[in-house]
C-alpha cells in the first residue's frame, strides 16, 4: 500500500481505502478541480479530508489532487461550468431551434447521467449537480450548498419507467 | 417558453427515446422544480407523494382518491399549489390541483389536464423534439 505524506502525517492509502471513505457521502460542488471516484467527481479537498481526517486548512486544492492522482484517479480541470450550465443555457432560440434538443448537444446530459441510473438528481443544464438514493437527500444537498436546480428526477431503470408498464 | 424534450440514458447502453417534459417547481421547493412528463391522456397532475414533505406541504385531512397507475394500485393525495415554471428568462406561476400520489412508480410526475394543460396553449413538435407552451389568462 502506497506510503505518503501529507502535512507532515504519514498515510498508508490505496484505492479501496480512498473508496470506501466516500461511501455514503455527496460530492460537494466542484468549484474548479475535481477527482473522478466510483464515476462522480468530487473536489479534491473534500476527499483527502475525508479519507486522512485533516483539517481542509491544512493542505491545498494542489496537495491532494497530486496524493489523489498518485493513487490513480484521474483528476480535471472544470470548464466554465457556470457560464455553460445555467437554466438559460438550455433554452431555444427564437428560431425555434432545439438547444440542447434531441441533437448531438443533448449527449452531454445523457452521459453525464449514466452513472446514476435508479438514483434521484438534479441537473442543471447538462451539468449533474448531486446524485443521491431519496429526493429529500437532493434538497438537502442544494439547501446545504446555496445551489439552485434546473431540475430533480429519478434517473428511470428502464423504458418500461417511462412509458408505464406495471412495476413488478 | 419552449423546452427540448429530453433524452435520458438506457441502462443497456444507449438512451432512451427523447420525451416532452417540462420541469414544474412546487411553492417552498423552488431550488429543486420537479421533471414532469406532457401526458395529454391524464385528467390530473400527479407527483410523488414523497416530494410533499419536501415542499412543507401537508397532505392530512385532504381529499383522496384511489386509482391505477401504470399497472400499479395507487393512492392519490389532493393539495392545491402554486406552480412556477421558468425557461430561465421567462417565468410563469399558477394556481393548481396537484395529486401526491403514494406509492409512485414513475421516475418523474406528469402534467396533465388539470393542473397544466388547463392553464397553457401546448404545442409539441416530436418533430423538431421540443415542446413549447404559452401561458393563457
Amino acid at each position: 500500500m502506497p506510503t505518503m505524506t501529507v502535512s507532515g502525517h504519514r498515510y498508508q492509502l490505496d484505492r479501496q481505502v480512498v473508496e470506501g471513505a466516500l461511501e455514503g457521502v455527496l460530492p460537494e460542488p466542484i468549484q474548479e478541480h475535481f477527482v473522478v471516484i466510483n464515476g462522480r467527481r468530487w473536489p479534491p479537498k473534500q476527499v483527502l479530508g475525508l479519507v486522512t481526517g485533516l483539517d481542509r486548512a491544512d493542505f491545498t486544492t494542489h496537495q491532494a489532487r497530486r496524493a489523489l492522482t498518485r493513487l490513480g484517479f484521474s483528476a480535471a480541470r472544470a470548464t466554465n461550468s457556470r457560464e455553460q450550465h445555467t437554466p438559460a443555457a438550455g433554452r431555444i432560440t427564437s428560431s425555434g431551434s432545439a438547444s440542447g434538443g434531441t441533437d448531438s448537444r443533448s449527449r452531454p446530459l445523457v452521459e453525464a447521467l449514466r452513472p446514476f441510473i435508479g438514483l434521484w438528481v438534479a441537473v442543471r443544464g447538462d451539468e449533474v449537480l448531486v446524485a443521491a438514493p431519496s429526493p429529500k437527500d437532493v434538497v438537502a444537498w442544494l439547501a446545504q450548498h446555496g445551489q439552485h436546480a434546473q431540475s430533480m428526477f429519478r434517473v428511470p431503470e428502464s423504458e418500461q419507467a417511462i412509458a408505464g408498464a406495471a412495476p413488478q | 417558453m419552449k423546452f427540448p424534450f429530453r433524452a435520458l440514458p438506457a441502462a443497456g447502453g444507449g438512451e432512451l427515446t427523447p420525451r416532452p417534459v417540462v420541469d414544474i417547481a412546487l411553492e417552498g421547493l423552488p431550488a429543486a422544480p420537479i421533471e414532469c412528463l406532457l401526458d395529454t391522456g391524464a385528467l390530473r397532475t400527479r407527483m410523488s407523494a414523497e416530494l410533499a414533505p419536501l415542499a412543507g406541504i401537508e397532505l392530512a385531512d385532504t381529499l383522496t382518491e384511489e386509482f391505477f397507475v401504470a399497472g400499479l394500485r395507487t393512492v392519490g393525495t389532493f393539495a392545491r399549489v402554486n406552480l412556477t415554471v421558468t425557461d430561465g428568462t421567462e417565468e410563469y406561476s399558477w394556481d393548481a390541483p396537484v395529486w401526491f400520489c403514494d406509492p409512485w412508480p414513475h421516475a418523474f410526475g406528469l402534467a396533465g389536464l388539470e393542473g397544466f394543460l388547463q392553464h397553457f396553449l401546448v404545442t409539441v413538435s416530436a418533430y423538431n423534439g421540443y415542446l413549447e407552451i404559452e401561458p393563457q389568462p
